[in-house]
């Protein structure tokens, strides 16, 4: 028999999940949709926010400006990381763009392990969001009910971003015809350098915000990885609703299917993900043309 | 390289093979590091099938690993199988059936999304091989004890159980793998595993089923996987989950790419380099993790700069310091000579199980085609009789490329049918209607051009002479029986004899639009459909290219798109004008010239000023 | 005074098809100069090599009196030209009135909205929807709107009239116009031969990416003849 209680704590597990891997992914997405990279060093991205925002709250005591200080330090790793290198690899194959985005995944979790040793760092949840709250029917850790709300605060943010402002805008048109935006005078290569910047932002503010609940080691970002890849599989890739709805897929799959069995979680999310390959091969909002 | 010295590398690796243990240790390798060396070799040479020559990046190749792995492993310590070798090779065929279905999955899309989904299948391996499947496989355990080979010669039995006699026991299968992997690259399959990675397109529009060798080489890898697999377990006497690892597929294309991929042995010089390095960095220097770190940013450099890897890197050096000699090429010294084609050289089309049909050659009937709200073609009914050379013309926005798109069966019409000799060909594919023999080439040169013109007329040939798919591993590409006529009659049809093993990316632009339409020839159609065949060509180059088509238009069917009016003029018997999605006029070139709504048409006098 | 735009000897290439041989013409301010040929001729090819779409192998173009041929487009915008491509290349995923905004964000003057709407009613109605739904004339006078919020000095019009309902193209015609006889410069390429010699005031024919001759509009409207050969069939 189902334990009502327990089902309902999933449901709200995977709501969490899904929402931070929606946000993961919309930035994965993006940088995908606009500059045609798949980006093997998200999960990196997403690694190095914990850290960065740990090491801030270490020395402030902010988990505000932690956060801020932690993704603007994974934005510029990424600017630096398009500039410097990704920018020489637009003319290349895929295959040299894989290859050099995975790499540089790789130098980041070993620079980070060299500096902070292998073992998983438990990073505490800012004093006020401690404990648990009850929710009526249950109780639910509180941290991660604010987790919930400030994942999905910044989706919102980075929806408005993209749907309500000049920038966005550009962004847009951009992930639609680059050479068109390039035609209309404007310097292209700064967007992309932007759009980079705000995808690794997002997997690192994701791995900031999420760093209380898993604790940070150098490999957390492999496992994110893969279910980003799965989400934007499953969402469409370079579509930031697909991303979104490809998130809270994944993560209530991941979550209900624990319930029963955690190591089954994979084997679900795999089966949704092949279903879909299936069924829609672009994704449930993606489309043609993008490969 | 691979193709040409024969014998001479497997002479070569097994020299290496022998002479390793009495030099390498001298240098700091201790007989462990060489069997794990040969183990990722091994494990590497099925990979750069996949990768190197056939293009698929695959992060999932652990799961094939640890699935032969496991499998030989599980037979030997639980279930109390008696032969090594047997188990090994029980262990390979469940990796090569697995491959199999996961390669039906991954193969469905290509590029990203294929390294994508192979990314994911290695995560799930590992986890179901660490949980449901725990109790089969040891889950974060392993499984300990797996024995080591034995050889019973009746008289006697040698056991390979110490360092050294295990490193004869690897090295053997190493050789074997390699001798079969180099088979493979040098039979008309690796060849066209080449092509697929250089032009799928063509690779497909000149017969090949490349889906099919795509899967095949995905299987080959899963099947080098899985033996590899199998023999880390011998090696280690343990069998570890961490063979599925997402990092284990990692650390084999960083391996692949640092020995320089597309060359058999990369995954062997990178291997060493990784586990050499590995070794250096933690007992010698001390400096423990770091030495990942270091392997890292040399990775990153090598992709940037040094794009073919060490070996490739090599390559380079050698022919600089050969001074270039055989680099300079004709093409840039003074335009290439007329070479008229002689007429004599021209053999007829050949078809197998070729019915005579006395209809048209080729037949639409109603073709339209709609974009959405767009009509591009309007119930188009197109007819070309056998052995004509027809003109297709038509201004800009015509419907003209969406016409021959469907022509060539690349684009379905939204209603309408095509019959080419008769027989109902709408719904059949780009690859299987060029084995029934309608070909095109195309406006835009689609060639292979990472080979020589004699390398693709070869690619072209091997699908005219083994059909849409054929799993020849092992033969010796040159034992195809009438390939090399095929090959050489082609080249001499567009007078690239003398060219024929220049790198296509020293051609002059004619020679390469030669090579364009004689890819096409090879495939010995009977109706060939040409997109605009003197795009981009000087005054005299179109000379060379009309007396060309002339030629080969004897014996054949012959359908031009072009814009060159005098060309066209002289070359065709008719001609079709296309408008506005619909046909205008057909006749005679001179019944064209004295129409005066096509003349209207093209100057613009039918829209209202 | 020097030209406008003066072009010398151009070659360019896709890949390494030789689509340009020499081409060399030149602009003058408040002119409308039509670029005629058959299709294949590298009409297209001349206006993205101008646009920097293209960059050729050889020769120069100034754009009063600045080089442009191994600028980058977004340069080669702010310095005053503007192409209208032949597949009009609108943002359909942004809306009408995203599309004109995003054209002028870089723009040192730009046309203020009202404007706009004035000269094309049509899209004022639209102004909300999204690029993808209108109709082929609505995109194409979007195209042309969203290229003149840039005040650009010189527009270039790549086939503006194919694919269109004739009265459509009678509207087209008659704003290209009024925006000629305003002062605006213009090169238009144009298979629609009897169009664009109702705009232009010179006209240049390109066979085969050769410039084989430059003519009044004038001359060629009381001779057709002389383009039958090099356009006709």
């Amino acid at each position: 028999m189902v334990n009502w209680p327990n089902f309902i704590s999933q449901l709200f597990n995977g709501l969490v999940l899904g929402a931070l891997l929606a946000l993961i992914s919309s930035g994965l997405t993006i940088i995908y949709g606009t500059l045609g990279v798949l980006n093997l060093a998200h999960g990196a991205m997403f690694m190095l926010g914990g850290y960065a925002g740990w090491v801030a709250y270490t020395y402030t005591g902010s988990f505000i400006v932690a956060l801020v200080a932690g993704s603007l330090f994974v934005m510029l790793v990424g600017v630096v990381m398009e500039r410097v290198i990704i920018r020489h690899f637009y003319a290349r194959p895929h295959e040299d763009q894989l290859l050099v985005t995975f790499g540089l995944g790789i130098v980041f979790v070993e620079t980070v392990r060299f500096f902070f040793g292998s073992l998983s760092q438990s990073v505490p949840a800012p004093p006020p969001l401690v404990g648990i709250t009850p929710l009526g029917f249950m109780f639910y850790p509180t941290y991660r009910l604010a987790l919930l709300g400030i994942v999905i605060v910044a989706l919102i943010v980075l929806y408005l971003v993209l749907y309500r402002t000049r920038i966005g805008m550009i962004v847009r048109a951009g992930i639609e015809d680059s050479a068109m935006v390039d035609a209309l005078g404007i310097d292209v290569y700064k967007v992309f350098m932007l759009v980079f910047g705000i995808g690794a932002m997002a997997a690192g503010f994701a791995g900031i915000v999420n760093a209380p609940v898993v604790s940070i080691a150098p490999d957390v970002g492999e496992a994110i990885l893969v279910q980003t890849f799965v989400v934007v599989v499953i969402g469409g890739v370079g579509s930031f609703p697909g991303a979104v709805l490809g998130g809270l897929i994944a993560g209530e799959i991941i979550s209900i299917t624990s319930m029963f069995n955690p190591g089954y979680s994979y084997v679900m999310l795999f089966v949704a993900m092949t279903l879909v390959l299936v069924l829609r091969p672009y994704g449930l909002l993606g489309t043609a043309g993008r490969e | 390289m691979l193709r040409r010295r024969f014998f001479i590398i497997e002479a070569l690796t097994a020299v290496g093979l022998i002479a390793a243990p009495f030099v390498l240790p001298h240098l700091g390798f201790s007989p462990t590091t060489m069997n794990r060396i040969l183990v990722w070799g091994l494990f590497g040479i099925g990979f750069d099938i996949l990768f190197g020559f056939t293009g698929l990046l695959s992060f999932g190749q652990s799961a094939l690993f640890g699935t032969g792995g496991f499998v030989a492993a599980y037979l030997l310590t639980r279930m109390d199988f008696s032969s090594v070798i047997g188990a090994l090779i029980i262990g390979t065929i469940a990796a090569t059936v697995v491959g199999f279905f996961v390669g039906l999955i991954a193969l469905r899309r290509t590029g990203i999304y294929f390294a994508m989904i192979t990314v994911a299948i290695a995560e799930v391996f590992y986890f179901v091989e660490f949980n449901p499947l725990s109790e089969y496989t040891g889950g974060e355990n392993g499984l300990p004890g797996v024995p080591t080979p034995s050889l019973n010669l009746g008289i006697t039995t040698i056991e390979f159980n110490s360092d050294w006699s295990l490193y004869v026991f690897m090295a053997f299968w190493y050789f074997v793998g390699i001798v079969i992997g180099l088979r493979i690259v040098r039979s008309p399959v690796g060849a066209i595993l080449s092509a697929i990675r250089d032009n799928p397109l063509r690779a497909s529009a000149v017969g090949h089923n490349i889906h099919a060798y795509k899967l095949t080489a995905f299987v080959i890898a899963a099947a080098y996987a899985g033996f590899a697999g199998g023999l880390l377990g011998v090696l280690q006497a343990f069998m570890p989950p961490d063979a599925f690892t997402f990092e284990t597929s990692g650390q084999l294309v960083m391996q692949t790419a640092i020995g320089g991929a597309g060359t058999l042995f990369g995954p062997l010089v990178g291997a060493t380099v990784w586990l050499y390095l590995s070794d250096f960095f933690q007992t010698t220097l001390h400096l423990g993790a770091t030495w990942k770190l270091v392997l890292g940013v040399v990775f990153v450099v090598l992709v940037c700069f040094l794009r073919r890897g060490i070996i490739g890197g090599l390559k380079d050096l050698g022919l600089w310091l050969a001074g270039r000699r055989w680099r300079g090429s004709p093409a840039e010294d003074a335009p290439a000579p007329v070479e008229v084609p002689r007429l004599a050289s021209v053999g007829p089309s050949r078809r197998r199980n070729e019915k005579p049909f006395l209809g048209p050659a080729l037949e639409a009937r109603g073709l339209t085609k709609r974009f959405g709200g767009l009509i591009a073609n309007r119930d188009i009914n197109f007819s070309v009789g056998q052995g004509e050379l027809r003109g297709i013309i038509g201004p800009n926005g015509a419907g003209k490329s969406t016409f021959f798109k469907m022509l060539t069966c690349e684009m379905r019409p939204t209603s309408g049918r095509i019959f080419f000799h008769g027989r109902d060909i709408t719904d059949v594919k780009v690859a299987r209607v060029c084995q029934l023999g309608l070909t095109k080439s195309y406006q835009v040169n689609q060639l292979f051009s990472r080979l020589t013109p004699r390398q693709n007329i070869v690619i072209a040939a091997l699908a005219e002479r083994r059909g849409t798919f054929s799993l020849d591993l092992l033969r010796r590409i040159d034992r195809v029986p009438g390939l090399d006529t095929q090959v050489e009659a082609t080249l001499a049809m567009v007078s690239l004899t003398a060219r024929a093993d220049v790198p296509v990316v020293e051609l002059a632009y004619g020679e390469k639009r030669r090579l364009e339409i004689g890819l096409a020839l090879a495939t010995s159609p009977s109706l060939l459909l040409l997109d605009e065949p003197l795009a981009g060509m000087s005054p005299h180059e179109r000379k060379e290219t009309v007396l060309l088509l002339k030629n080969i238009a004897r014996g054949r069917t012959l359908v031009v798109v072009e814009h060159d009016m005098d060309a066209i003029f002289e070359l065709a018997e008719r001609i079709t004008v296309l408008h506005e999605g619909a046909i205008l006029a057909e006749g005679t070139p001179a019944e064209i010239q004295r129409n005066s709504l096509v003349q209207e048409a093209y100057l613009g006098g039918m829209a209202a000023a | 005074m020097s030209a406008l735009l003066e072009v010398d000897r151009i070659n360019s290439y896709y890949g390494d098809s030789h689509i340009l041989f020499d081409v060399s013409l030149r602009v003058e301010r408040n002119e409308v100069v039509a670029l005629l040929g058959r299709n294949g001729a590298g009409k297209t090819t001349t206006l993205n090599t101008l646009m920097g779409f293209v960059r050729p192998q050889s020769g120069t173009i100034l754009l009063d009196g600045t080089p442009t041929q191994n600028l980058r487009p977004h340069a080669i915008a702010q310095l005053g030209l503007q192409l209208v491509p032949e597949s009009r290349r609108i943002f359909g995923s942004l809306s009408v009135e995203e599309n004109i905004v995003l054209a002028g964000l870089s723009a040192k003057s730009r046309w203020p909205l009202d404007r706009v709407w004035s000269t094309f009613p049509r899209l004022r109605e639209r102004r909300r929807s999204r690029g993808s739904n209108l109709s082929g004339g609505e995109q194409q006078m979007l195209a042309i709107a969203r290229a003149l919020v840039r005040e650009p000095k010189i527009l270039l019009l790549d086939e503006p009239f194919e694919g269109l309902a004739p009265i459509i193209v009678r509207d087209l015609l008659a704003t290209c116009r009024t925006l000629a006889e305003a002062g605006q410069t213009i090169m238009i390429v144009e298979q629609n031969v009897t169009a664009a010699l109702s705009l232009a005031d010179r006209a240049y024919i390109l066979n085969n990416g050769h410039i084989i001759d430059a003519l009044p509009a004038q001359a060629l409207r009381e001779h057709p003849e002389t383009l039958r050969g090099h356009l006709g069939v």
